[in-house]
């Protein structure tokens, strides 16, 4: 392969060009209503060329492997006719490289008959534990992928990347009212992650029929703790997005919103990207330039300390590359994503954090968010109360919205263990499943607007 | 002919099988922080293949054009124990024709669409020259081929052209970002008309209205109907309906929503963005009335729902997707509307819909382009509100329907009026 791409680079006339083709086997597993409702595999190989010419980006994108010369051509053309002043692209050393992954239990070794067993067993825990549960949704899905990318700096690096998604939910239905209640399962060591969870099963079915009777949150202004699994999607959404280089390196007035040094959170506030974790959702020795990832301090005391950069981004900004250009798959050109980013632990234990909390909520657990320039939202799996320094009733269809410059000067207590949960999938716009690491220890936030009933 | 390949392979060792191959050719332009960023020509290939062995279906996709075997025997390998099947493969159904390929779209270039960019982020640059623009102008030609072992087998080239524009603006810690869009199977789209109504949306949110919590009329602009087809869609989803886990399950010919609401899936409309004769099962697509003067008249199935739920398919496979939506307009001008609030909210887009449990009709979604209506007047957008509702609700409680229908494209596309609800939930600092 390495050959057939150095040739076809060959054929460049570029200023940068680079070619990333991937090979990909899926297989899925979905349990929906109350039986099978999809199995399948799926292969699919791919490629995309960049070129890049005076500023301006051509792409060129292929199933067809057969003529890459060509695609390298058609990416230049596409490149002069947007190109229009110099080229920002921070140069880094080339490598030569290949990853190969280490997977406790290779999920490719397991025939999907017995991928099929371990998620039935899951589906009938949820359907036979309560009469109200009218149906469950197992999902596993997992994927290898296969990775080859040469630029014209002369890197050469194979990579592999296994991953694992899931999601075990129970829905529940008394008349009108329906609820649900569900886990993420994911993770990159292999097959383990997804065995064994018998018991949380059970806990998830029970937690629906809890949702029933659970009455709605009552909407307005309360001191929130999020859990650690909320806190690092808190984190992901409300800030990190805003730490994406991509979406500030040409916007004059966003670099002024987001200047290293800006006081943007409270003191005890520390934030981090490390794409270098062992064994967690985001990590890769490289990424999707050729750039060794990193960790990267984004908010240091509550101080905006760093910001995660593709090669482009680094060089417009005068800063250095951190290995967070990313691309969900062949089909679209990398941009500056997070990797693995956490809210870094702090000493409190979660009894100092409740304690002195007269009227709250314990928000656990996050069923997705979106951000819009600084304002976001985002949803609680479940929640409890929190009445006079203890936990409560639960309660349901608890969602946060706010403003994350305002949000972040609004933590005052952290709790002192990180706990990293299963990650997830992030999007951004079309760039979407990209599998991200999401954590943090338990946050406490004053004056967070909770939607629900009047 | 690579189709009846696949299906014939297949056929070797199962009892069904049916086979889809899509080639696409797509070219897009994108701009972003106000000049052209990038270019690209994409050549897709997407190769499906389900079959029948021993009554449990199999699936396998592959992008590999030489790998016919390959994915034959994946799909085969899936079927042992796959789900079980309660359907067959159709045979050859007569469909409607519907205009689905323009020749006008097939010779536009890049530069035409770079073309089309600039004059949409001059209209916004116009208006405000601090406004930062984004946004993204494609073309695509698609040739799909389709066969089953029933007897069914076509192909057919269809067209498609889209352009979107973004105008986002920050003042201090403030962003606010305004766009919108539109796409369809013609080339002869109004981009001028899209960028005007960017700017329109940034000049009503030149201020900030303050708006205090509590129930208030809200109108849903065309393309915020987003909030209140997303419970439909799942609800009226034929699977979740046979699985009772939709609260509309075996509420078929009763009223659930105002008597004024009708609404329509309408595949058959020439050019439109998600119509097509046959759907991705080779059943062929026609009208179906899903609620009728708040009357539920039918569910989306696909032939696995039909077949599990002991109907027929109403041309909604795979997926049991729909495809163009038509909302009934109403007989209320729009002015009128606005007019007659004393205080409430306009609603374009917003985020964070589909967390939470949007199946039983419960929203509570941030309001990302919104405005404040304050006696009979737009005077301002809103920021850090979240509205919140349910859905079902708030289809009882219509007050207005507008009497004009715009094409809107967000997660579901169609044509849909404004419709002004009672009350609803706002929450905000």
């Amino acid at each position: 392969m390495r050959e057939r791409m150095e040739k076809a680079l060959r054929a460049s006339d570029a200023e940068y060009t680079d070619i990333r083709i991937e090979d990909v086997t899926s297989s899925w597993i979905n349990f929906g209503g109350r039986d099978l409702d999809d199995i399948g595999i799926s292969k699919t190989v791919g490629g995309i060329v960049r070129a890049l010419v005076k500023g301006g980006w051509g792409y060129a994108k292929f199933n067809d492997l057969s003529n890459l010369e060509q695609r390298v051509k058609d990416a230049c053309q596409s490149a002069r006719l947007v190109s229009r002043e110099k080229s920002h692209f921070a140069s880094v050393e080339p490598v030569v490289d290949e990853a190969i992954a280490a997977l406790e239990k290779d999920f490719r070794a397991i025939p999907l008959a017995q991928k099929k067993a371990v998620l039935e067993e899951y589906h009938r825990i949820m359907l036979g534990y309560h009469a109200k549960i009218q149906s469950s949704s197992v999902r596993y899905g997992d994927s290898f992928r296969k990775i080859w990318y040469a630029n014209s700096d002369g890197t050469y690096i194979v990579d592999e990347q296994p991953d694992i998604s899931g999601y075990v939910g129970a829905n529940v239905r008394d008349g009108d009212n329906t609820q649900t209640a569900f886990k993420y399962l994911g993770g990159v060591t292999g097959f383990q992650v997804v065995e064994g969870l018998h018991s949380e099963v059970a806990a998830i079915a029970q937690r629906a029929v809890d949702l029933l009777t659970a009455p709605q949150v009552t909407g307005g202004k309360y001191t929130v703790i999020l859990n650690p699994e909320f806190a690092g999607s808190f984190i992901h959404e409300a800030f990190g997005h805003l730490s994406e280089a991509d979406h500030i390196h040409e916007n004059e007035q966003m670099r002024k919103l987001m200047q290293l040094g800006r006081r943007i959170g409270s003191d005890v506030l520390n934030v981090i990207d490390d794409g270098t974790m062992p064994g967690q959702r985001g990590t890769h020795r490289y990424d999707c330039e050729g750039v060794k990832t990193q960790k990267t301090y984004l908010i240091q005391d509550g101080i905006l300390a760093g910001r995660l950069h593709s090669r482009e981004s680094a060089a417009r900004m005068n800063e250095q590359p951190t290995g967070n250009a990313r691309a969900v798959g062949y089909h679209l050109p990398p941009i500056t994503r997070m990797t693995n980013t956490y809210i870094d632990k702090g000493n409190a234990t979660f009894e100092d954090m409740i304690k002195d909390v007269k009227l709250g909520i314990y928000a656990v657990d996050n069923i997705g968010g979106s951000t819009s320039g600084g304002a976001f939202t985002f949803s609680a799996a479940y929640a409890y109360m929190i009445r006079d320094g203890q936990i409560g009733e639960l309660v349901r269809d608890v969602v946060l919205t706010g403003n994350a410059f305002e949000t972040l000067m609004n933590i005052d207590m952290l709790s002192a263990h990180v706990d990293w949960g299963p990650g997830g999938m992030c999007g951004w716009n079309q760039h979407f499943p990209l599998p991200v690491g999401m954590s943090g220890p338990h946050v406490r936030i004053h004056n967070v607007i909770v939607g629900g009933k009047q | 002919v690579i189709v009846e390949q696949l299906v014939d392979r297949a056929m070797e060792e199962a009892q069904g099988a049916q086979a889809s191959v899509v080639q696409k050719d797509l070219t897009e332009v994108s701009f972003e922080n106000d000049v052209v960023k990038s270019a690209e020509s994409s050549q897709s290939t997407e190769i499906k293949v389900r079959v029948v062995v021993g009554g449990r279906i199999g699936t396998s996709h592959s992008t590999d054009i030489h790998d016919l075997d390959g994915v034959v025997a994946r799909a085969l390998e899936v079927a042992e124990f796959g789900a079980l099947c309660t359907f067959e493969f159709p045979g050859h159904q007569a469909g409607t024709a519907v205009k689905v390929y323009d020749r006008a779209v097939v010779p536009v270039t890049k530069s035409e669409l770079i073309q089309v960019g600039q004059e949409m982020k001059g209209l916004i640059k116009a208006y405000d020259t601090d406004a930062i623009v984004r946004g993204g102008m494609d073309k695509a030609i698609a040739k799909r081929e389709f066969a089953n072992s029933g007897g069914v087998n076509f192909a057919n080239e269809s067209t498609f052209f889209g352009a979107w524009i973004l105008g986002q603006r920050v003042r201090g810690s403030d962003i606010f970002e305004a766009w919108h869009g539109f796409a369809c199977k013609k080339r002869a789209i109004d981009h001028v008309a899209i960028a005007r109504q960017t700017v329109e949306m940034l000049r009503m949110g030149e201020n900030i209205a303050p708006i205090h919590s509590g129930r208030m009329p809200v109108i849903f602009t065309p393309i915020a109907m987003d909030v209140l087809l997303l419970s439909l869609r799942l609800g009226l989803d034929g699977k979740h309906v046979f699985t009772k886990y939709s609260p509309l399950a075996g509420r078929l010919g009763e009223q659930m929503a105002d008597s004024r609401f009708s609404l329509t899936e309408n595949p058959l409309i020439d050019y439109a963005a998600l119509s097509s004769m046959y759907d991705d099962e080779g059943v062929p697509r026609r009208i179906v009335p899903l609620i009728e003067n708040g009357v539920v008249r039918s569910f989306l199935h696909d032939l696995d729902s039909a077949g599990r739920a002991g109907t027929q398919s109403t041309g909604h496979g795979e997926g049991r997707n729909p495809t163009n939506l038509i909302i009934k307009p109403g007989d209320t001008p729009y002015e009128e509307m606005v007019k007659s609030i004393g205080e409430g909210l306009l609603v374009y887009y917003v985020m964070g819909l589909g967390q939470g449990n949007p199946v039983s009709g419960e929203f509570s979604v941030g309001v990302r382009v919104g405005y404040k209506i304050e006696n009979g007047e737009v005077v301002g957008r809103v920021k850090d509100v979240m509205l919140s509702g349910n859905v079902y609700d708030a289809l009882t409680d219509i007050v207005a329907i507008s009497d004009g229908a715009e094409w809107a494209r967000g997660w579901y596309s169609g044509a849909f009026p404004h419709i002004q609800v009672g009350e609803l939930n706002v929450v905000t600092h």
